[in-house]
């Protein structure tokens, strides 16, 4: 037994460094002087970068480890690969921002937790056992609520991050809950366990239903659904940017990896035949991808109707992820390897887009001091570079060519026909169309108004427009030279003990 | 009617009791002296479960450690004792109604559903050799994220509250 966990080891070595990282970072906030933090961002950035090194390295392993805990998956590596991404982005956004950066004194907490977060959301992403998922939701959850309320001095960050730790206390009750309802029903908190468990008999199907629903509630607060949505606009609008912005886009890569294996490892039928290629089906006609069907048209249709009416960038951009969230809940329904796949590919786009677009809000942020919409007018005169840049990643986010959203979203769509779900993908393209207007509001009054007040051209740092097109430019290019992500997309679907 | 099944209804209640008055309580000493009450009978139905260790964990843990750490903090706290807990209510009608249809539903579940239920009739002499020996093997990630998480609160509840000199 000890020999076999050795052995383990070395199969969760990203993991370990992640712990790692996160130890020498806290004590090294404690003895590196004030004057020279930014040893910590640099030492925090090493230990993630040897984290994706060695997920890398791991790549093709499929196996599982620790007596079932976790696994190490193709499916879990692409969404590890897009989370170390993130966090390094966010940890070279962070050298940037002006908020984070005026707190010195508490700066080896931050990145400590930072790491601490990545290191959550690799286990969301492998966990097999709904005990080892509940305690990675938890130590993601816990960072983001320390996190969001980080310039405590901000009355409105003290207070996104008590809402977010009450939604969040809430929901994870509810999920524990349903948890509780699963396990009395097949008596497994191992994911395949429950699979057999369910496949070997009928069960009671309203407690699956009402089990299924309470757990949805954990899911879809992760993932920011409606109508767990609420603490999302306050939550993004009181964190710091770069948290924000990391809570966008990592930890709802997390929440649907968890979310996508948990349906299909429980509720998987492996014994169906007759259905066609990267098809699958659900246990007993128990249609849980329904519920996700009503979830993801809810969650994008108020996404953008909502959003039409902000003013404030950082509480349209939330709404805007909302109702990502939503688009990339159509890929869950459709039960087929390619929804999956189309899930896969549009994070990765989402990645880059979502973050550029905060980034964006960050800089002019920085500069101007304010997150209102109005003071984008005439941005485009003053900042060409960084307005031109905005436009790109707004383009890519209401989907249009020639940039990467159009290619997340051509393939979200597909991937529906091909399921004959069309009703749905009616629903999402015409929300596409909803979410057109307000990201050209942004865009009109960088370029069509004149700048109220001061007109001066504001410059750019060299390494802020090295970062800003390191952004720019994936977003430009995977919407031409799609074919790689689509590969590695493709071949990441594959789960560890499923066909 | 056995006496066990009688002494599992004594502490189901009192649980349930001393849990409704931390809820409703609207002082916080006397909510934080039900919870001693309600952590005590949650031991009780762990011992009826035969969970010796677990039992005397939450006996020792939450009613000894946490609870009195509770407790002192409210006392030694005086604007929490002297200031009541702000409890407003609105929309209670929905509320209710809502509170009632899901209670109905759960209630209704959890009798119509058959549980799965363990076959295994003798039951373990004592059950914390086994417990830490499996901690130590089969629930080891979970035992040592489990440090991560607690880590985590920490560095958090000290980052939160350490009073920071305005610059």
């Amino acid at each position: 037994m000890v020999e076999q966990l050795i052995a383990n080891l070395r199969g969760f070595i990203p993991e370990v460094s992640l712990a790692v990282t996160f130890c020498v970072a806290l004590v090294a906030g404690l003895i590196v002087k004030k004057h020279q933090q930014e040893f910590i961002s640099v030492l925090a950035l090493v230990g993630t970068l040897i984290a994706g090194v060695f997920v890398l390295i791991y790549a093709d392993q499929s196996q599982t480890l620790f007596s079932g805990m976790i696994v190490a998956d193709p499916f879990a590596t692409y969404f590890k690969v897009v989370i170390t991404l993130c966090s390094i982005i966010i940890i070279l956004f962070s050298q940037y921002s002006s908020e984070v950066q005026q707190t010195v004194k508490r700066m080896g907490e931050y990145y400590a937790l930072l790491v601490a977060m990545t290191l959550g959301m690799f286990l969301m992403v492998g966990a097999t056992n709904l005990l080892m998922m509940v305690l990675a939701i938890e130590l993601t959850s816990l960072t983001s609520y320390i996190l969001s309320g980080y310039t405590k001095e901000a009355t409105d960050s003290s207070e996104a991050s008590l809402k977010y730790i009450i939604y969040g206390a809430l929901s994870t009750g509810l999920m524990l809950y349903g948890i509780s309802i699963l396990f009395g029903l097949t008596g497994a908190t191992d994911m395949f366990g429950v699979n057999q468990a369910l496949a070997a008999g009928p069960v009671n199907a309203i407690a699956l239903l009402i089990a299924s629903i309470l757990i949805i509630a954990g899911f879809g607060y992760k993932i920011s659904a409606v109508p767990f949505h609420f603490w999302t606009p306050d939550v993004y609008e009181g964190a710091p940017v770069t948290i924000t912005a990391f809570l966008s886009v990592a930890s709802k890569a997390a929440g649907f990896a968890v979310m996508i294996r948990f349906f299909k490892v429980c509720f998987i039928d492996s014994n169906v035949v007759g259905l066609p290629a990267g098809m699958w089906a659900s246990l007993q006609g128990f249609e849980w991808n329904n519920l996700v069907a009503i979830l993801a048209v809810l969650t994008m249709t108020l996404g953008n109707l909502v959003a039409v009416w902000q003013d404030n960038m950082k509480r349209l951009l939330a709404y805007s992820s909302i109702a990502h969230a939503g688009y990339m809940l159509m890929g869950v329904v459709v039960l087929s390897d390619k929804g999956v796949a189309a899930v896969l590919i549009y994070f990765a786009v989402y990645l880059f887009m979502n973050l550029g677009a905060f980034y964006c809000v960050m800089l002019v942020a920085n500069k101007l001091g304010s997150e209102h919409i109005d003071s984008y007018k005439g941005l485009g005169h003053r900042a060409p570079l960084l307005s031109t840049a905005m436009v790109v990643f707004f383009i890519s986010l209401a989907g249009l060519p020639p940039t990467a959203g159009f290619i997340g979203k051509l393939y979200l769509f597909a991937a529906l026909l091909d399921a004959q779900w069309v009703w749905l993908a009616v629903i999402g393209a015409l929300n596409s169309v909803v979410s057109l207007y307000y990201y050209v509001r942004v865009v009109r009054n960088m370029f069509l108004r004149d700048p109220e007040g001061s007109a001066e051209p504001v410059a750019l740092p060299v390494a802020q427009v090295v970062i800003l097109l390191a952004l720019v430019i994936p977003t430009l290019v995977l919407g031409l030279y799609f074919g790689p992500l689509v590969d590695f997309a493709n071949a990441s679907v594959v789960m560890f003990g499923l066909p | 009617m056995d006496l066990f099944t009688i002494i599992f209804y004594a502490f189901a209640l009192l649980a349930l009791g001393a849990g409704s008055v931390v809820v409703f309580s609207k002082n916080i000493v006397h909510a934080a002296f039900a919870l001693l009450f309600a952590f005590f009978a949650v031991a009780g139905l762990y011992v009826l479960l035969m969970a010796d260790f677990l039992a005397i964990t939450q006996l020792l843990i939450y009613v000894g450690g946490i609870l009195v750490l509770v407790i002192f903090g409210v006392m030694l706290t005086n604007t929490v004792i002297s200031v009541d807990v702000k409890t407003g209510t609105v929309q209670s009608m929905p509320a209710v109604l809502l509170s009632a249809a899901l209670a109905g539903m759960l209630v209704g579940m959890f009798w119509s559903t058959d549980w799965k239920v363990t076959t295994q009739q003798t039951l373990p002499e004592a059950t914390g050799n086994e417990l830490g020996t499996m901690l130590l093997t089969s629930y080891v990630l979970p035992f040592e994220i489990a440090s991560v998480v607690l880590l985590v609160a920490l560095v958090g509840a000290a980052m939160i509250a350490r009073r920071e000199k305005k610059a």
